[in-house]
C-alpha cells in the first residue's frame, strides 16, 4: 500500500462539502433562531468528524481497486443498468446494510450483538444529529399545555400529547438505543477478551476502544436521564462534560477507526451488482482446471488495476498470470516446482 | 430373532451416522481446558501422541503432544478430527432392546444383564457351550483385549472367540512365527532412518499410516532409495525411485523371481544364511524356475524394473522391508509374508542397525491385542492354545483346572459361516463391525439374521449392532485407562480423559459384570485397570510376548517400553534378533518356500476385470468412528471406482458416470473416477462403507489356508455402464448407506 | 496485537514434493483459534486424471502483499513481524479482488460469511512462540517450520528461496519453498 502522507484532492472536496453543511446548519436552522446554543461542542465535533469522514473517503476512492469499482458504478448509474437491478439493490440494502445478514453465518449471537449496536447507534444519530444542527425542535402547541410540536427544517412534521405513548417513545428514544448499544458492545467486549484468536490478532484502539467508547456514550447519555429523573439532577453537569467528551472522541474518531466501516459498507451493494453485471458479459474458464471461477470484467480490471500499482503478471506470449483461477495458480506452481526439482535430478533433498 | 427391528433407514435416523462438526468458535472451554490429557489416537498401529483437551468431563479439542518420540506431535487427518468422536450425538447413553415394529429402545441395565445370561444359558444348555460365540476386536486396549480372551474361556467357556485382527494381520503374524518363531516388527521405526533401500509392499503408507511418512522421508533424505510394490500409483509411489505396478494376487511370483535373481547373481549373506538360517535349499530350488521373463508375463510388471529393485535390494548394506495389508490379505497371504521375509533372511540384514522387517499392523491395538487373548488358536503372551505347557500355564493363572480350558476355535469368518449353517446360535460382539469389515457383505447379514440372540458392546449403533437384541452401551477409548502396543512393539498408556457419558458404562465394568453374573466373580474382581494389566504380565511372562517388565509406571516414565521385557530390570527390545537367537524351536530362522499359486478368483469371460479394495486417508476401517465426523466424510464423502482410462475407453465409460460393478456374490453402483493412477487391468473401490455402498458386497470369502484371512485384495468383476453421470460427491450420502 | 513472544527465529519451509495430500493441515488449520472452524490452508490435486501429484499452499506472507494492494476496502494489512493479516472482519466487502490477484492462489472467499478469510500464518499460536497447526501435524515435511539451522540439517541438498517469478512480476515473500541445491528462484510458467 502506497501511503500519502497528504491528498489535496481530497482536502479541496472535504472543506467544500463541509462549508456546505455549515451552510445548512445556519439555514436549516432557520439562520439558528431553532439552535440549541448548549450543543455547540456535539456541531464542532460533528462538522469535525464530516470533514474527516469526506476527506478518507476521497482519499479511499482514489485509490485505484477503489476508484475502479466507484467508476463502474457511476457508468452504471448513468447509462441506467443500475436500475435493472433495482430489486436486487433494494433486497440487498434491507438485508445486509439494515439488517447485516452476512454476520448471521459467522455467529448467531455475533448477529444479535451486532444489531442491536447498529438499530441502537443509528437510531441515535437519527435523533442527535438533526437536533444537534437545529433542524430537529420541539415546541409547545400555542395555546395549549399538553401538545407538542415536532418540527423539521422549520417545518411542522407532527404533534402529539405530552402524556401519551408517542411522547414516551420519543423523549425516551435515546436511552432505547443506549441499552442496545450497551449489550450489544458487551457481548463484543466479552469475546474479545475472551477469544484467543482475538486476543491474538486484536489492537487496542482498532478494536477495544470503540467498544469502550460506544458503552461510556450509552452509560453516560443514560445516566444524565437518570440524574434528573431519579436524583434530582446529581452529578448532571459532571455527567454532560463527560459524555460531552466521550461523544465528541467518538465523532473524532470515526474517519480513522472502526467506525468508519459504517460509512464504507454500502459498497458491498455495489460490488454484488458489478459481480452480477459481470456476469451478463460472461465468465473466464481457468485454462488449468477447464473451469469458470470468474467474471470476464472482473480479470480484466484486475489486470488494469495491477498495472496501474505497479504489479506485471503478464506472460512473454500474451497471456497472465492472473488468467488462472487460485486452484489453477496453486497447480501451476507445484508442477513448476516438480519441473524445478526433476531439473534439480532429485524429488527429495 | 437378529433381524432389524425397524426399517433401517428409521434406526439410521435416530441413531445415525450423524456427522458431527465442532461449533463455530469451538466446544465451550476449548480455550481454558481442565486438563490437556497426554494419551493416544484411538485410530491406527502408529498409535500417534495426541493430548486431549478437556472441560467439565467433556472432551473439547486437542492439542499437539510435541514430545512423544514417534510422532513429535505429527498428525493424520483422523488423529486431528478424533476428538469430535466425544461429544458426539450419535453416542449411546444408555442400553438398548431391539422390540420388533418399534425400534431399539431404552432399557436398564439390570434387564439388558438378565437377558443376557438367561439367553447365554439357554442356549448354552441347548445347544452346546461352543454354539454360543464371541466377536472381539483390537481397537481395544490390552487389558481389554486380555480381559475379553478371559472371558471367553472362562466365563462363557467357549472355543469360539475370534476378533476383528483376522482381517488385519494374520497373515503376517502365522509368516512371522514359522519365520522367526514371534510375531512382532523385527525393529522400531527409528531403523527406517539410515536405511539404504526401503521396499514397501502393499502398504499405502501416506493414505493408511500418514504419520510414518515422515520416517521414509527421512530415510530418503539421507538418500535411501524407495521401492514400492502396489498396482495403484498410490501417493509413496509418485516419487518413489521404483514402483513395481504389481498385478493383484501375483506378489508371490515377484518375490520369488526377485530371490532367484540374487541367488544367481550371488547377492547373499552366506554367513548368516548357513549360521542362523535353515530351509534355504528347498526355498531357492521352490524359485528356480522363477525368471524376469516369467516374472514379467506373471504380475504384469516390466522385467527391467524388477531386475532394478533386486539390484538395488541385493547390494545394499541396509535396508528395510515393510509389507501390510495389500499383500497379506489374499488366499496366499502367509505366502506371499514368507517371500519377503525371505529376501530378508537372504541378505542377511536384519537384527542390526538399520536392517529392519515388519508387517505394519493396521488397528489402533492390533499388535498388543493379537498377543493376549482374543485370537482363537491363542492365549496370553502369544502362547498356542493347543500347546500342553502353555494351556497349563494360563490355566493356573487364571485358577481354572486345564481340562475346562477351550481348545482352538472358528475364525472370524469360519464363525459367520458356521452362524450361517445353523451351528453357531449366539454372538455377543465388541468392538467389531462385521457386517461392513467381512467378505461377501450379503451373506453376513443372512448368517446375522438367522442368530437366535445378539448382544453387542459398543458406544454408536454401527451396521452389525443394528442387528442386535441387546446393545450395551460401552465405552470410548478415552474413556478408560489402559495401555496399547503400536505397531512398533511399543508398549503405551492410554489415558481416560473423560467418563461414559449418561447411563454408558466402560466396557470393562460390563464384561467384569457379565463374568459375575456368569458365576465367576472370584476370578473376575480387578480393582482397576492397572491391576488387569499387571495379571497381564504374569500371564504374558515366558511368553514370546512377554511384558513381564512393564508397568505403568516404567511406561510413563519412558515414554513407552518396547516388548520382550522380561524382567523389571530389562530395557526392553526395540530391535530384535540382534542375539541371532530366534524363537524358532530350532533356534534359526527359517525359510520357507512360498512358491506361486493362484488367486482363489481368477478372471474370465463372465467377469474379466480384476476388482481390489483398500482404503481412502480420511476413514478408518468400517467408518464406525469415521463416517460420523463431519470433515473426515467431506473429504472423501463417497466409494468411487478408480479406473484406468485405456479400461474405461473400452466400456465407454465417462468421469463420474455411475457403473454397476457385479462378481460371484453381489452388485454394487459406483461412480468411476478415470485415472492413469491405476494398472490398466484391474479397478480398486475403497471399503469403508456399509450397505449398497459397501465394496465387501462383492469380495470373495476365500481364506489363506493358514492364516484364515480373507482375500479382500482380488477377486473377478464384472462392469457395467449405466449412461448416468453421478450427482456430485458433496450431495452423497454414502456415510448413512443402507 | 501481540507482538511480544512472536518468534523471530523460526521460519516457514514448504516443500510440496513432500506433500501425501492427507490433509492432515487442512483439519488442523480449522482448529486454529483464528479461523473459527474455516480451513484457510489449500491442498489440492494438480492433475488427478493422470497422477496423484498434490499441493499445499499456505499464505506465502509477501513483501509487498498484492491482495493488501488490489483490496478496494483497506481490509488488509502487513504488520511489522511481516505478516499479512486476513481480512478485517468490518472492512471487507468481499468483492474478491485479493482472491484472483494473489499469485498464489490463497485467499478464500467465505461466501455465506461475504468475506474474504486467509492464512495469519496461525497467528495466535507464532504470537506466543508456538508453531503453526499445519505445520505441526504435517506427517510428511511438506510444511515444516523451525530455524534455518534446522532445515539446512535436515534437508542437506535442498536452498530454501523465498523469490517467485510470474510472467514479469518478481514476487519476494516471509516463506520460504525448497528447492534444489543452489537454487535463487521459481519461476512459474
Amino acid at each position: 500500500m502506497k501511503n500519502n502522507t497528504y491528498n489535496t484532492k481530497a482536502l479541496l472536496i472535504a472543506t467544500a462539502l463541509s462549508i456546505f453543511m455549515i451552510a445548512l446548519v445556519f439555514f436549516g436552522s432557520r439562520k439558528l433562531q431553532n439552535f440549541d446554543a448548549a450543543l455547540v461542542t456535539y456541531l464542532f465535533g460533528t462538522v469535525f468528524a464530516f470533514f474527516g469522514i469526506v476527506y478518507r473517503y476521497t482519499v479511499w476512492l482514489q485509490r485505484p481497486p477503489t476508484w475502479i469499482y466507484f467508476k463502474r458504478g457511476i457508468t452504471y448509474l448513468i447509462t441506467g443498468k443500475v436500475f435493472s437491478h433495482f430489486w436486487f439493490a433494494t433486497k440487498e440494502s434491507v438485508e445486509n446494510i439494515a439488517f447485516q445478514k452476512f454476520i448471521y453465518p459467522r455467529g448467531k449471537y455475533r448477529w444479535v450483538a451486532h444489531f442491536m449496536i447498529a438499530v441502537g447507534c443509528t437510531s441515535a444519530f437519527l435523533i442527535t444529529i438533526p437536533l444537534t444542527f437545529g433542524w430537529i425542535n420541539f415546541a409547545m402547541a400555542p395555546n395549549t399545555i399538553s401538545v407538542y410540536e415536532a418540527y423539521f427544517f422549520g417545518f411542522k412534521v407532527m404533534d402529539f400529547n405530552l402524556d401519551s405513548i408517542t411522547a414516551f417513545l420519543t423523549f425516551h428514544a435515546l436511552n432505547w438505543s443506549s441499552y442496545l448499544v450497551i449489550f450489544g458492545s458487551l457481548y463484543y467486549l466479552r469475546r474479545r477478551l475472551t477469544n484467543p484468536g482475538l486476543i491474538a490478532t486484536q489492537s487496542f484502539e482498532g478494536d477495544l476502544l470503540p467498544l469502550i467508547l460506544l458503552i461510556a456514550i450509552s452509560v453516560t447519555g443514560l445516566g444524565l436521564t437518570y440524574s434528573y429523573q431519579f436524583m434530582k439532577g446529581f452529578a448532571f453537569d459532571f455527567l454532560a462534560v463527560l459524555h460531552a467528551v466521550t461523544v465528541i472522541m467518538f465523532l473524532i474518531w470515526i474517519p480513522f477507526g472502526k467506525f468508519f466501516h459504517i460509512i464504507q459498507r454500502p459498497a458491498q451493494i455495489g460490488a454484488h451488482i458489478y459481480k452480477k453485471e459481470g456476469m451478463k458479459m460472461g465468465m473466464v474458464v481457468c485454462p488449468h482446471t477447464g473451469e469458470e471461477f470468474a467474471t470476464k470484467l472482473h480479470i480484466q480490471d484486475l489486470k488494469t488495476v495491477t498495472e496501474q500499482l505497479g504489479f506485471d503478471f503478464s506472460h512473454e506470449d500474451g497471456t497472465s498470470h492472473l488468467d488462472l483461477s487460485p486452484e489453477g495458480k496453486r497447480s501451476r506452481l507445484a508442477q513448476a516446482h516438480l519441473k524445478a526439482r526433476l531439473k534439480g535430478g532429485n524429488l527429495f533433498g | 430373532m437378529a433381524k432389524l427391528p425397524v426399517a433401517e433407514e428409521n434406526i439410521v435416523k435416530h441413531f445415525g451416522p450423524t456427522l458431527n462438526y465442532a461449533p463455530k468458535d469451538g466446544y465451550v472451554g476449548r480455550d481454558e481446558p481442565d486438563e490437556a490429557v497426554k494419551t493416544h489416537c484411538c485410530f491406527c498401529g502408529m498409535q500417534c501422541g495426541i493430548q486431549l483437551l478437556v472441560k467439565e468431563n467433556k472432551v473439547v479439542g486437542f492439542e499437539p503432544w510435541m514430545e512423544f518420540p514417534f510422532n513429535e506431535g505429527r498428525l493424520c487427518p483422523k488423529g486431528v478430527q478424533r476428538y469430535l468422536q466425544n461429544n458426539h450425538p450419535d453416542r449411546l447413553m444408555s442400553p438398548l432392546k431391539s422390540v420388533p415394529g418399534q425400534g431399539f429402545v431404552p432399557v436398564s441395565w439390570d434387564d439388558a444383564m438378565d437377558k443376557t445370561v438367561s439367553e447365554i444359558k439357554r442356549i448354552q444348555e441347548k445347544y452346546g457351550n461352543d454354539a454360543f460365540s464371541m466377536l472381539s476386536g483390537v481397537s481395544l486396549t490390552n487389558e481389554k483385549s486380555y480381559l475379553v480372551g478371559k472371558f471367553a474361556r472362562v466365563a462363557l467357556k467357549t472355543k469360539n472367540l475370534d476378533y476383528n485382527g483376522r482381517l488385519c494381520m494374520v497373515s503376517a503374524g502365522a509368516g512371522n512365527k514359522k519365520a522367526f518363531g514371534l510375531d512382532r516388527a523385527s525393529n522400531n521405526y527409528s531403523d527406517l532412518e539410515y536405511a539404504e533401500v526401503i521396499i514397501v509392499a502393499g502398504a499405502n503408507i501416506s493414505e493408511t499410516f500418514p504419520t510414518l511418512t515422515h520416517w521414509i522421508w527421512k530415510a530418503r533424505d539421507r538418500g535411501a532409495k524407495i521401492i514400492v510394490i502396489d498396482p495403484r500409483m498410490i501417493p509413496l509411489a509418485r516419487t518413489a525411485d521404483i514402483h513395481l505396478d504389481v498385478r493383484p494376487g501375483t506378489d508371490s511370483a515377484l518375490y520369488g523371481a526377485m530371490l532367484k535373481y540374487l541367488v544367481d547373481h550371488d547377492m547373499l549373506d552366506h554367513e548368516f544364511i548357513d549360521n542362523y538360517t535353515s530351509g534355504f535349499q528347498e526355498t531357492i530350488d521352490a524359485v528356480k524356475d522363477y525368471t524376469l521373463e516369467w516374472a514379467e508375463e506373471v504380475t504384469g510388471i516390466d522385467k527391467n524394473k524388477i531386475r532394478q529393485a533386486a539390484e538395488l535390494w541385493g547390494k545394499a548394506k541396509t535396508s528395510f522391508l515393510l509389507h501390510a495389508r495389500g499383500i497379506e490379505h489374499h488366499s496366499k497371504g502367509v505366502d506371499n509374508v514368507l517371500g519377503c521375509i525371505n529376501l530378508v533372511l537372504a541378505t542377511g540384514r536384519i537384527g542390526r542397525p538399520y536392517c529392519g522387517y515388519g508387517t505394519i499392523t493396521g488397528q489402533g491395538n492390533g499388535q498388543g491385542g493379537r498377543e493376549h487373548g482374543h485370537k482363537c488358536d491363542q492365549l496370553p503372551g502369544n502362547r498356542d492354545i493347543e500347546n500342553p505347557e502353555h494351556r497349563k500355564y494360563i490355566s493356573e493363572v487364571w485358577g481354572i483346572n486345564e481340562k475346562d480350558m477351550p481348545g482352538k476355535g472358528l475364525s472370524a469368518y469360519e464363525i459367520i459361516e458356521a452362524i450361517h449353517r445353523g451351528e453357531i446360535k449366539g454372538l455377543i460382539s465388541i468392538c467389531f463391525n462385521p457386517l461392513v469389515s467381512l467378505p461377501n457383505s450379503n451373506y453376513v447379514r443372512e448368517a446375522l439374521e438367522k442368530l437366535e440372540y445378539y448382544v453387542c458392546i459398543d458406544f454408536f449403533l454401527n451396521e452389525t449392532a443394528r442387528h442386535a437384541d441387546i446393545v450395551l452401551a460401552g465405552s470410548l477409548q478415552e474413556e478408560e485407562e489402559g495401555t496399547t502396543t503400536s505397531a512398533e512393539g511399543r508398549v503405551i498408556r492410554i489415558r481416560q480423559a473423560v467418563t461414559p457419558p449418561g447411563d454408558a458404562r466402560t466396557d470393562t465394568s460390563i464384561i467384569l459384570e457379565l463374568a459375575k453374573r456368569l458365576g465367576v466373580k472370584d476370578k473376575f474382581t480387578y480393582e482397576n485397570s492397572e491391576s488387569i494389566f499387571n495379571e497381564l504380565r504374569v500371564a504374558s511372562k515366558g511368553g514370546t510376548a512377554d511384558y513381564y517388565g512393564i508397568t505403568y509406571q516404567r511406561i510413563e516414565d519412558e515414554m513407552g517400553v518396547f516388548w520382550p521385557c522380561p524382567e523389571i530390570g530389562h530395557p526392553g527390545t526395540p530391535r530384535l534378533w540382534e542375539d541371532k537367537k530366534f524363537k524358532t524351536p530350532d533356534g534359526k530362522a527359517h525359510f520357507n518356500p512360498a512358491p506361486y499359486k493362484l488367486p482363489g478368483e481368477v478372471t474370465d469371460a463372465d467377469y474379466p476385470v480384476i476388482l481390489t479394495t483398500g482404503r481412502v486417508v480420511s476413514q478408518y476401517l468400517s467408518g464406525t468412528q469415521t463416517r460420523r465426523i463431519g470433515k473426515l466424510v467431506d473429504q472423501y464423502p463417497e466409494p468411487l471406482l478408480e479406473i484406468h482410462p485405456k479400461l474405461a475407453q473400452q466400456y465407454g465409460i465417462k468421469q463420474r458416470e455411475l457403473i454397476k460393478v457385479s462378481t460371484r456374490r453381489g452388485e454394487g453402483i459406483f461412480p468411476a473416477n478415470i485415472v492413469e493412477t491405476i494398472r490398466e487391468d484391474t479397478v480398486f473401490i475403497p471399503y469403508h462403507w456399509s450397505g449398497k455402498k459397501s465394496a465387501n458386497q462383492l469380495t470373495p470369502g476365500t481364506l489363506d489356508p493358514i492364516s484364515k484371512i480373507p482375500e479382500f485384495k482380488v477377486c473377478a468383476c464384472h462392469l457395467e455402464p449405466l449412461k448416468e453421470i453421478a450427482a456430485p460427491s458433496n450431495e452423497s450420502t454414502a456415510y448413512a448407506s443402507v | 496485537m501481540n507482538y511480544t513472544s512472536f518468534n523471530k527465529n523460526e521460519e516457514f519451509f514448504v516443500d510440496m514434493q513432500r506433500c501425501i495430500g492427507c490433509k492432515a493441515c487442512e483439519m488442523a488449520c480449522a482448529e486454529c483459534e483464528t479461523n473459527g472452524q474455516e480451513s484457510l490452508i489449500h491442498v489440492n490435486y494438480v492433475d488427478r486424471a493422470s497422477t496423484v501429484q498434490t499441493t499445499v499452499q499456505v499464505c506465502m506472507h509477501c513483501d509487498d502483499p498484492v491482495c493488501a494492494n488490489v483490496c478496494p476496502a483497506d481490509a488488509i494489512s502487513k504488520d511489522e513481524n511481516g505478516i499479512v493479516h486476513t481480512a478485517n472482519t468490518e472492512r471487507c466487502i468481499g468483492c474478491s479482488n485479493c482472491v484472483m490477484a494473489c499469485p498464489f492462489g490463497v485467499p478464500k472467499k467465505e461466501e455465506s460469511y461475504d468475506l474474504m478469510m486467509k492464512c495469519t500464518m496461525c497467528y495466535d499460536r507464532t504470537s506466543i512462540g508456538k508453531k503453526p497447526m499445519c505445520a505441526t501435524v504435517c506427517p510428511s515435511g511438506a510444511l515444516f517450520f523451525g530455524t534455518r539451522t534446522e532445515i539446512e540439517e535436515m534437508r542437506p541438498n535442498s536452498t530454501p528461496i523465498n523469490t517467485f517469478i510470474f510472467g514479469k512480476e518478481i514476487v519476494n515473500t516471509k516463506v520460504n519453498i525448497m528447492m534444489p541445491k543452489g537454487s535463487t528462484e521459481l519461476i512459474i510458467y
